[in-house]
């Protein structure tokens, strides 16, 4: 679901066809939207991550409406097929990007699956979940060595400026 | 030689003119402090004849609950660490045991919880510390061998600078006659190729715990000093400065110890804890030989000098800014700018480092270059220091 240069000419059909039709489309995002929605982390293949992530996006945006709001709450109920999770969708997710706008999930290639059809795997998971991070975090340590020196030559600088000025 | 020793108090020396007659030369004097430090070194490991085992339980990310079972008076830190990983072995800089910092070569005496520091811990900043006192010590070591032997070197106290002053430093009294010289950008850069000849050789700094009974009492001569070697520490306090700073640092140890370190034949003395050994170094280069003017012991000069370890190696336009500004008189201790040029001939009283705070005087430091009647060539050896240190004959 991404305007591409692909999807400016495809005259309006930007979704991927999946599945057995439109319907079975529906219902295969459906099943892994919950799944990403209870796990908050998934592995799939990287079409299909691709499209439940607009989907993804969306729910989250509805939800954050407030589960008094009467579309909100129909979204929820129909994307998510195990209805236990629909407290969590409220109560949990909506909270946590309520400083954000958008950009609530993330999305990583993995290599390609090992079985005859050598899909295009990925992983994608909703951002601020407990799981150790897909990437290696930027260690920024103002205390070395070589950051210590260079504070004081930033100090020092700072400095002479203020004296010439 | 014998015009600075008459201009020592004579307070301490049994008798000036008899010493200066006596007086070894460099490399018997490095040699006789080597023998001292190797006997005192072997005494001390003889105190434990039987093999009694502690427990190490490290600490640090992944080792937690770690325990090894070491030897008491024989395991080292480093010996802990080799027998982890080769990470440990190579990124440790110092080691806290029981949240003490604890050279990596010195003898575990009890059990204890240990961490190995490195560079790149959340806070290094006690490794940090003693990079840098590493590093000024391994200055001192450049700039005591690589004169040729006609010429007097005295290492001074070495001023403890932060790290965030840009450059570390060592001060040194050079002899009388090489009060005209001004050192060039090629002396400079023969003294850091001398330091990167010692951190090529990766050599450990040995660290060894003495009481300071004998290092304050027993200057007098070397036989004396080596006759009652088995305390003792040292014929090396050979000058009065020395004796003071070893009373000073024993005062300021808890049990009343100083710690030497050796590091290959130098024998020297610590305010604390040194790095594990030379190696660790990677980008070293002397930056500057600032004069401090006449104090006791002839004209004070002060080595300034910047360093990297390989861990955390600097850009090189990085690594260019912090040299320019590691050229500057180090500005903790410095020369007041009302001063005149510092090698004029004033008589002034310095009584400590603090005596020259205020404003630097880099400018005039460094512009007196013109008139330098000893050049490079004349002062400095034409054979590298590899050669000075082979020629020390062992006791």
């Amino acid at each position: 679901m991404r305007l591409t240069l692909r999807a400016l000419i495809s005259h309006g059909r930007v979704a991927r066809k999946m599945g057995l039709g439109p319907e079975s489309r529906i219902n295969m995002l459906r099943n892994i939207l919950t799944g990403l929605v209870r796990h908050e982390r998934i592995e799939t293949t990287m079409a299909r991550a691709d499209e439940v992530r607009f989907y993804a996006e969306k729910l989250i945006d509805y939800a954050k409406r407030g589960d008094t709001d009467e579309k909100a709450m129909k979204m929820a109920s129909f994307w998510l097929t195990e209805k236990d999770l629909v407290p969590k969708l409220f109560s949990v997710l909506a909270p946590r990007f309520e400083t954000q706008s958008n950009g609530y999930t993330r999305m990583a290639r993995l290599p390609n699956r090992e079985n005859l059809d050598r899909a295009k795997m990925a992983v994608l998971e909703y951002k601020g979940n407990p799981f150790p991070p897909l990437y290696p975090v930027k260690k920024d340590n103002e205390l070395t060595l070589i950051n210590q020196l260079l504070r004081g030559y930033r100090e020092d600088r700072a400095q002479q400026l203020a004296t010439k000025a | 030689m014998s015009l600075r020793l008459t201009s020592l108090p004579s307070t301490g020396f049994a008798s000036a003119a008899a010493a200066a007659a006596a007086r070894p030369s460099a490399a018997e004097v490095r040699s006789q402090r080597n023998a001292v430090f190797s006997r005192e070194q072997a005494r001390q490991r003889a105190l434990y004849p039987r093999i009694e085992k502690i427990e190490v339980s490290m600490q640090g990310p992944g080792l937690d609950g770690t325990l090894l079972v070491m030897n008491r008076g024989m395991s080292t830190p480093l010996s802990c660490a080799r027998h982890l990983t080769e990470y440990h072995v190579n990124n440790s800089v110092l080691a806290l045991v029981d949240g003490e910092p604890w050279p990596l070569h010195q003898p575990l005496t009890d059990s204890c919880s240990m961490t190995l520091l490195t560079f790149k811990d959340s806070d290094p900043t006690l490794a940090n510390q003693a990079y840098w006192r590493s590093c000024a010590a391994l200055l001192g070591q450049v700039l005591q061998t690589a004169f040729k032997d006609d010429y007097n070197v005295e290492l001074l106290s070495t001023p403890e600078v932060p790290v965030t002053s840009g450059a570390f430093c060592c001060d040194v009294a050079l002899d009388p006659q090489l009060d005209s010289w001004t050192p060039s950008e090629e002396s400079l850069r023969s003294l850091t190729k001398g330091a990167q000849q010692l951190i090529h050789k990766d050599l450990p700094w040995e660290p060894l715990e003495v009481a300071p009974s004998v290092g304050a009492g027993g200057l007098l001569t070397q036989q004396v000093a080596l006759r009652s070697s088995d305390r003792l520490l040292v014929c090396f306090f050979s000058l009065q400065y020395k004796q003071e700073e070893v009373e000073e640092k024993a005062a300021q140890h808890p049990k009343g110890r100083v710690t030497l370190y050796r590091c290959g034949d130098h024998v020297l003395l610590s305010a604390g804890p040194l790095v594990a050994r030379t190696g660790l170094c990677s980008q070293y280069e002397v930056t500057a030989l600032h004069s401090l003017g006449q104090g006791p012991w002839g004209l004070h000069r002060r080595a300034q000098g910047l360093s990297l370890p390989l861990q955390l190696q600097a850009h090189h336009t990085v690594w260019r800014k912090l040299r320019q500004r590691a050229e500057k008189l180090s500005r903790k201790v410095c020369v007041p700018l009302s001063a005149p040029p510092c090698r004029t001939q004033q008589k002034r009283v310095y009584k400590s480092s603090d005596a020259w705070a205020g404003a630097s005087s880099q400018a005039g430091c460094r512009r007196r270059g013109s008139m330098s009647p000893v050049c490079l060539q004349l002062a400095l050896k034409t054979r590298p220091p590899t050669l000075q240190t082979d020629a020390s004959t062992p006791l």
